[in-house]
């Protein structure tokens, strides 16, 4: 174990002094972190850009009352920066002197949207009434006098007259939008939510269902804390598959695991030494991390023992792949290259990123039998939902993974005849 | 003088290619032995087995009495390497990477005599990529020293420097010499191998051609000294055969052979007294090695 820990020194006063390594192990991934955080679990709520055009006015050129409630009830989402749009504007010509139109949305308020809003509720709770009445007649007539019973119909019949001759029709507000651009579905069901609860209002029916939100901050966690092992394990992965491949296809190109091989140290001394290097790396890069995320997103998981427990054998596994790896590699291209190769994809199909589930099912398959799967899916157990016996199986497969690789690791690695 | 090196038939393939061809040589302690050849000529092959670095395909070799086969680790214990194309960690210091072989072998106490022996004590603290050819070989070699080895090996410790490097090396090399270490050491260049060995062995295509003292060879195989003259003609060659019927014609001059120093100098002088420029030139390994090989060797290894 001496040697070990005289390689592990060396190994790290050497990269601590190697300004591009420290760059792409520590630098890279916390700039991946940043660009990735504020993609899934960003700091600030989108807000969508909505022009209105509102045609409904007086003829004073005021807007209707209900028009501007209707606006005042999309402002009040705090889901739009809301831009006003003049009546005479003609969004066709509007939309052609635009660069792009992704970004592009009108809501158009037709003209006569009041009248026809009021004409509209009039008629609907007249509607209502003769559904009332009709109920009552049906249900309670057995308590009812004759005459009562006499006026009630009478009463049903006129209304009922009144709604056959009456043509409402309802004002209809029109979204315009590019159909393929993403945000354009969230923003439907918007404005459809707003409109329901404006026709709520106007007809006087109180909400029957009521959906409530709550902030994920009050549950401790938000998206930033989600995504952490995710990064956590992704980088730490990339760091000890890319990073020890190419390390040590280049100290065995420029002589220096010769030179090494030459006096009593062992080859597995020299193995474990640069394991424990990447390990210290690993864990270095994991409190950088956390730092930032707490720092930038607010994250609030914080890695306990066992979180400490399975990043020390990820790194320790993923270490000790890219020896396994560096042992057979001759030059540093090729270390390169298959290191990205492994690498990446494995970043990108563990779901370190994205919920496995929204890939296609083969994919997922093929998710699953990655290790990095494991390490994130144990992670997340225990830094965020605090179950550390659901990481059983994490800590099993990493765990009897990291053992064969650092025995494949010390079987491959060529310590003679280099 | 004890036997610290035992060579016997020693044999080294690669696929159907022979580079080490039962070569059988053994080295005393104390001294400075010498392989010497031309590239591919098998001296890192040869050298590198005998360091534990590669496997022998046949053959027998002891190296303090233990074989390599079966005590390597023993055998790591007791010797120094600097390999061929020495490197270091180049963000270390000169002094962190001395400390790292020294670590390893668990030698404790100051390193400063090592530094000084070598004359690296002043440059101790600077990273070893900004070094000189010349320094960065003096660190390989101090390197190797610090674990107080019984036998340093030297794969060609100096090639690629400059003559001026060239020389504070073979400096280096002479001290550690003198503290009683055992030498081995391999080289392309006839002049190294003349300057520092006591005894040397010319390798071409992985066979020892010939082995023994450095006197002893150059007297056996370096054809005697030469007298070369810049003019020809009837008189300076009548001078020639006053004391040689060994006569050639070279660059429009004379070259006389002479077994004895004595007689080339008696020639010399007898041209100077005719106001005829005249060069001696004494015999060496270069002369040796083209007597025994039939060619030269050129600055960077190869065969002329």
């Amino acid at each position: 174990m001496r040697n070990v820990w005289i390689v592990f020194k060396t190994l790290v006063k050497d990269w601590l002094r190697s300004p591009t390594g420290v760059f792409f192990s520590f630098l890279f991934p916390v700039l991946l972190l940043l660009i990735f955080g504020t993609l899934f679990g960003g700091t600030e709520n989108t807000r969508y850009a909505l022009y209105i055009q509102n045609l409904d006015v007086d003829e004073s050129g005021n807007q209707t009352n209900l028009s501007t409630a209707f606006i005042e009830a999309i402002k009040s989402t705090e889901c739009f920066d809301i831009k006003p749009l003049d009546k005479d504007v003609n969004i066709s010509a509007f939309v052609k002197n635009q660069q792009t139109i992704e970004t592009l949305r009108f809501l158009v308020i037709p003209d006569g949207f009041e009248e026809k809003a009021i004409n509209k509720t009039v008629v609907v709770r007249m509607g209502i009434i003769v559904d009332t009445l009709v109920y009552v007649i049906n249900n309670y007539s057995q308590y009812m006098n004759a005459s009562d019973i006499a006026n009630i119909t009478m009463g049903k019949e006129m209304l009922s007259a009144y709604l056959n001759q009456t043509n409402a029709t309802s004002p209809e507000v029109l979204l315009i939008a590019d159909e393929h651009a993403q945000s354009t579905q969230i923003i439907k069901g918007i404005i459809y939510s707003v409109s329901n609860g404006f026709n709520n209002q106007l007809t006087g029916a109180s909400d029957i269902v009521i959906p409530k939100s709550e902030d994920l901050q009050q549950r401790r966690w938000r998206a930033a804390d989600y995504y952490l092992p995710g990064y956590i394990a992704a980088f730490i992965m990339t760091n000890g598959i890319i990073g020890m491949t190419t390390t040590v296809t280049e100290y065995k190109r420029n002589g220096i695991v010769k030179r090494l091989s030459a006096t009593p140290l062992s080859k597995r001394d020299w193995i474990l030494g640069c394991i424990l290097q990447q390990t210290f790396l690993g864990f270095a890069l994991t409190l950088l991390m956390i730092g930032f995320s707490w720092a930038i997103f607010g994250v609030r998981a914080i890695p306990d023992l066992y979180a400490v427990s399975l990043i020390f054998i990820g790194c320790v596994l993923f270490s000790s792949i890219g020896m396994t790896l560096g042992g057979f590699v001759k030059d540093i291209e090729a270390a390169n290259g298959i290191g990205n190769a492994i690498g990446f994809p494995l970043m990108f199909l563990s779901g370190a990123f994205w919920p496995v589930e929204v890939m296609p099912s083969y994919m997922q398959t093929i998710a699953k039998g990655s290790p990095v799967y494991y390490f994130h899916q144990g992670l997340r157990e225990i830094m965020i939902y605090s179950e550390p016996a659901n990481a059983t199986i994490s800590f099993v497969v990493l765990t009897v993974l990291a053992v064969i690789f650092t025995l494949l690791a010390i079987k491959i690695t060529r310590w003679k005849d280099l | 003088m004890n036997t610290v090196i035992e060579v016997k038939d020693l044999v080294k393939e690669y696929g159907k290619s022979r580079a080490v061809d039962r070569i059988s040589f053994d080295v005393k302690s104390g001294e400075i032995f010498t392989l010497v050849g031309p590239n591919g000529a098998g001296k890192t092959t040869t050298v590198e087995i005998l360091e534990c670095l590669r496997k022998p395909t046949s053959g027998r070799v002891t190296i303090l009495g233990y074989e390599i086969a079966k005590d390597e680790a023993k055998i790591k214990k007791r010797i120094g390497v600097v390999p061929q194309e020495f490197n270091a960690f180049e963000r270390l210091t000169v002094l962190e990477n001395v400390k790292l072989i020294a670590d390893i072998y668990g030698r404790k106490g100051e390193l400063k005599s090592y530094l000084e022996l070598l004359d690296l004590w002043d440059v101790r603290n600077k990273k070893f990529k900004i070094l000189s050819g010349g320094m960065k070989r003096r660190v390989g070699i101090c390197m190797a020293a610090v674990s107080e080895p019984e036998i340093l090996f030297l794969d060609e410790p100096t090639t690629g420097l400059d003559p001026e490097a060239r020389r504070e090396t073979w400096g280096v090399i002479k001290k550690l010499k003198e503290t009683g270490k055992t030498v081995f050491l391999t080289t392309h260049y006839m002049e190294e191998a003349e300057k520092l060995s006591d005894r040397v062995a010319v390798i071409v295509k992985g066979k020892i051609v010939a082995m023994g003292a450095v006197k002893e060879m150059i007297e056996k195989h370096g054809g005697g000294y030469r007298v070369f003259t810049k003019v020809g003609g009837k008189e300076v060659e009548a001078i020639f055969k006053k004391y040689t019927d060994s006569i050639i014609k070279v660059d429009g001059g004379l070259c006389g052979k002479f077994l004895g120093k004595r007689d080339a100098a008696k020639v010399a002088l007898d041209l100077y007294s005719r106001d005829i420029e005249a060069e001696i030139v004494e015999p060496g390994m270069e002369e040796v090695f083209l007597s025994l090989v039939g060619r030269k060797i050129n600055e960077r290894g190869e065969f002329e």
